[in-house]
């Protein structure tokens, strides 16, 4: 066996972990009620092996990044796939450090399941070793990288605690107007994170499934010195096709229950043969998400926020507030130096600028004002519980645009990153 | 509006301490001023409650601009605006990502009607427009006087701080703790002082009332971030500055020593290397299908020029500076001046050429010179003819009129017009085009043209016989050149803005109060963050003189920052 499939066995070793960890943090709170025991005592008791299960995780996570460091040759943050598992990782280093300080168990069950996102996630990318380009090819690639996602990885550990400190604190049995106003954001921000789920879930059903059509389009350019250049360019779908590309020929067709061509067209704006791949991909996610929004709430038979409520039930209001401006203030000094001091001295070495205004390098500048502008609101201008909470929930938008949104719609000069 | 009413209030504290105008908590002994009404449940704790210069009555103009900048509400908005305004430059590329367009067009064919919006709206180089720039010195003007208006003001607080502290001030703390206490009170604080200080307290006492502080440091990690990013802003101002900047993108053929314009250096690419992955260092997925860069390289040497570097009819003397294997993240530095490695072209460049005159119809030749691309000689002798240099085009082509012109200055396509006077020549001369390049000769129809110039009956012909005749510069790097004396304020901005940040946020300034008055313990905390944290060391602390306290019970509500 070589290092690289040591690596890719511990990896999901790391996975399987983390969800049985997650089912144990589960354990610890819903149980509490039933358990016979002291509710305390059954909290405590639970919470601490669901935390050594989650730290035995980390380790095994660990030892597939440093198996596939060596096996490959570099730091594994080279890629989309290598970039996503290493943020799956300081999740939990993140986690597991305010953990330590706050001794919160209900934490890890809103954490651990962020980690274990991040991680499926990750394996929509393609898994290959690559090799590195001469831009990658830096000592800045292990700094910049790495310190930038563990920043954001405590943006996330705030995150998951803002949403926690919303559903513990919004009133789910009033009616009355900016009380329903909440719950309709919340319950809007929880499926957010379904849809998400939803598109892990498609693309994985038709991966397993070897889904598969291909379409061709003919692109004609004009190039500088008058030329015309023919080429034909072809896209493969994953996903059935409910929306084909604009202009586009079937070149091969897999029916998929009865469909035989795709429902409609991509309008002519969404240039490009694979913006309408994009697209099919963004209506699979928000069918399959309201599928599975509609069992659960079958199941529940309430919003999904009012049914999480109760589980929060006990909890100090105030240590929730305070983690998540926790968090963010450890992960800010952090993100300021990976993703903007290293950053910029990475891009002076390697294009001669250190400020190019290019769209990543602008996300990044908008999370680091964003994050700006939460601490003067709540340092200066008394924000905090509710609408601190809320500002770290969007924060945790914004950062997950910059990290795959701009890969995903803008590209730049960061597209090596490499997107689905 | 609380403010406000402050400014008509009577300031003076029932201590007898005057406080000015605009002060929250006395200055001497805490207790909050104003109306009791206004009060909340904690005390406003924010600068330790002192006036501050945006606080004056009867305001000036410049007071005016000063309270406008020294609000940390205006601030928020225009950090605010400053994200939005970044957030709309990245729906399209911005102009400057392309180096060849016209973008009043480029933006409406490429992106369609929204496009053309974007672009009428100036958005297509936002970070440019007078807007946004204006953002960026209001922020800088922000950060200067937010934190003049309240460093001042904190550190005097701070630096006269008075032991014994009102009642109220210390029971409206977010951490309080009134117990009772049966030893005498100078006794019950001599015993709490070591425990403090092994704490990492500083403890000052005053007979019954004692004030414990640590990590006052961490009060200034705001002010030094903002002191960095001042720093940083002035210097990307100054790149602007005339001479503090440089930016050119040069091509550097293989071999010739090229000089970079507006300096006295001169670079020469000896070797420019361009390695691909094999096969078997890329992954199986790939092989085949993809193509990989491995290593871009110029072998470079740079000189500089001693003597005559101004003089055209002298060579410039130059001497050997640095040497230097410029890769994409290995720039080449001498004293500021750095070579990065930005593009490469592997075309075949022709340098020079060793033409013969020959005579046509007698097939006599007059010999054989150096024609030099880039520095041909004026006048060349063959035999008994003499050539003269009238124009040189190193990319022929004609322009709507029908002229010849040069569409590049680069050797793509050279062509060199020549008068040739001697025997058998009109006494004005003949005029000859020649172009080296065999593709360009049949392509621009050489003999057509000449035969124009001459004649039908002219005779003599440059020709090349051998191809050791012609030298090649087998590629071109592209080397962006850069020198940016601004850049060292940069980093020292960025590195005093990351030593605030430590400070500010990895370390909390605390504060502890107490009396013990009347067999009463009055316990008062505060911290700017993490109070849990802070409730849990009071806690140690009283465990430490034999007080049983539960954490929670010293949380006096809200203390949450």
């Amino acid at each position: 066996m070589s290092l690289l499939d040591i690596s890719s066995a511990v990896f999901i070793a790391a996975f399987l972990l983390y969800s049985g960890s997650f089912m144990l943090f589960t354990i610890a709170i819903m149980g509490r009620k039933w358990s016979g025991r002291k509710p305390e005592e059954h909290t405590a008791r639970w919470g601490k092996i669901a935390f050594i299960v989650s730290s035995i995780g980390l380790i095994f996570h660990l030892i597939y990044f440093f198996t596939r460091w060596f096996g490959a040759g570099h730091i594994p943050v080279s890629n989309m796939y290598e970039f996503m598992t290493f943020l799956s990782m300081m999740v939990m280093v993140a986690f597991t450090v305010m953990y330590a300080i706050y001794r919160k168990v209900i934490l890890g069950l809103f954490a651990v399941p962020i980690s274990i996102i991040v991680m499926a996630y990750a394996a929509v990318f393609p898994q290959e070793v690559q090799p590195l380009i001469p831009s990658l090819q830096s000592n800045y690639l292990k700094i910049h990288v790495t310190l930038a996602a563990l920043g954001e990885s405590f943006f996330a550990v705030g995150f998951a605690a803002g949403l926690m400190y919303l559903l513990r604190t919004v009133n789910f049995s009033s009616k009355e107007k900016a009380d329903r106003k909440q719950q309709r954001l919340i319950e809007f921000t929880l499926f957010s994170i379904i849809v998400i789920i939803g598109f892990l879930g498609s693309v994985f059903a038709f991966r397993g499934a070897g889904y598969e059509t291909v379409f061709v389009r003919p692109n004609v350019t004009i190039d500088s010195a008058g030329q015309e250049n023919s080429t034909i360019e072809k896209v493969s779908y994953r996903m059935p096709p409910i929306v084909a590309p604009h202009n586009s020929e079937i070149e091969s067709f897999q029916s998929f229950l009865g469909m035989k061509e795709p429902l409609f067209e991509a309008p002519s704006w969404m240039n490009g043969v694979n913006a309408g791949r994009k697209f099919n991909t963004v209506i699979w996610s928000i069918l399959s998400g309201l599928l599975l929004y509609g069992i659960l709430r079958l199941i529940v038979r309430k919003p999904l926020g009012a049914a999480i409520h109760p589980v929060m039930e006990g909890i100090d209001e105030g240590d929730l507030d305070e983690i998540t401006y926790r968090a963010i203030a450890i992960g800010f000094p952090i993100f300021t130096l990976g993703a903007l001091i290293f950053a910029m001295i990475w891009a002076q070495i390697a294009w001669g600028r250190f400020w190019g205004w290019d769209p990543k390098e602008v996300w990044a500048l908008v999370t680091w004002l964003f994050y700006s502008a939460y601490l003067h609101l709540r340092l200066a201008r008394g924000w905090q519980g509710r609408k601190s909470a809320w500002l770290a929930v969007l924060g945790f938008l914004v950062v997950m645009f910059t990290l795959v949104g701009v890969n995903l719609v803008i590209a730049g000069l960061h597209s090596y990153a490499g997107t689905d | 509006m609380s403010e406000r009413e402050a400014f008509i209030t009577n300031t003076k504290c029932e201590c007898g301490h005057q406080n000015p105008v605009g002060t929250v908590l006395c200055e001497a002994c805490g207790k909050p001023l104003g109306k009791e009404s206004d009060w909340g449940e904690n005390l406003e704790m924010r600068y330790d409650g002192v006036a501050r210069r945006s606080q004056r009555v009867n305001p000036s103009i410049i007071d005016r601009v000063w309270n406008f900048f020294s609000s940390v509400k205006i601030a928020i908005y225009l950090i605010v605006l400053t994200l939005l305004g970044s957030m709309l430059g990245t729906i399209f590329p911005q102009e400057s990502t392309f180096l060849n367009i016209d973008a009043s067009s480029y933006y409406k064919q490429e992106y369609g009607t929204a496009g053309d919006i974007y672009y009428k709206l100036g958005l297509s180089h936002t970070y440019e427009s007078w807007w946004f720039v204006t953002l960026l010195v209001m922020i800088g003007a922000s950060l200067v006087i937010c934190s003049l208006d309240r460093v001042l003001p904190l550190y005097k607080a701070l630096t006269r701080q008075k032991i014994r502290k009102h009642r109220q001030f210390l029971t409206r703390q977010k951490a309080v703790l009134v117990t009772e206490v049966q030893e005498e009170p100078e006794a019950w604080v001599a015993r709490v002082v070591q425990p403090m200080r092994k704490k990492g307290y500083r403890v000052k006492t005053d007979g019954g009332a004692l004030l414990a502080e640590k990590h006052r440091f961490s009060r200034w990690g705001p002010y030094v971030i903002h002191i960095g990013l001042i720093i940083f802003l002035l210097a990307v101002l100054a790149r602007g500055l005339p001479g503090l900047n440089m930016d050119q993108h040069l091509a550097f053929p293989q071999g010739e020593i090229t000089q970079i314009p507006d300096t006295t250096y001169y670079l020469k690419n000896e070797k420019f290397t361009v390695e691909f992955y094999t096969d078997e260092e890329m992954p199986e997925e790939f092989r085949g299908k993809k193509i990989l860069p491995k290593l871009f390289q110029t072998k470079a040497v740079l000189y500089k020029c001693t003597a005559d570097c101004a003089d055209p009819t002298k060579e410039p003397q130059l001497t050997e500076a640095t040497t230097h294997n410029i890769q994409v993240n290995s720039p080449l530095d001498y004293k500021g001046l750095k070579a990065y490695q930005f593009d490469y072209d592997l075309t075949p460049v022709l340098r020079s050429v060793q033409p013969v005159l020959k005579n046509s119809t007698t097939g006599e030749s007059y010999g054989k010179f150096k024609l030099d691309m880039k520095n041909p000689q004026r006048t060349i002798t063959a035999g008994p003819y003499t050539m003269t240099l009238k124009e040189k085009y190193m990319d022929f082509g004609l322009n709507e009129d029908g002229q010849p012109i040069s569409k590049s200055p680069y050797p793509n396509a050279p062509a060199f017009l020549f008068l040739i006077q001697g025997p058998n020549l009109p006494a004005e001369g003949q005029q000859y085009f020649y172009f080296p390049k065999q593709v360009d000769k049949s392509q621009f129809q050489q003999v057509a043209i000449n035969d124009k110039l001459g004649g039908s009956n002219r005779f003599l012909e440059l020709e090349v016989d051998n191809m050791s005749d012609v030298d090649f510069s087998e590629s071109t790097t592209y080397l962006n050149i850069r020198i940016d004396r601004a850049m060292p304020f940069v980093w020292l901005g960025a590195a005093i803005v990351m030593l605030g940040l430590i400070l500010g946020f990895y370390w909390q300034h605390r504060r502890i109060w107490l009396t013990v008055i009347n067999g009463e313990l009055i316990l008062g905390g505060h911290t700017n963050k993490n109070w849990f944290g802070f409730r849990r060391e009071i806690v140690f602390i009283l465990e430490k003189v034999d007080m049983v306290v539960d954490e929670k019970s010293i949380d006096n509500g809200g203390g949450l920052t």
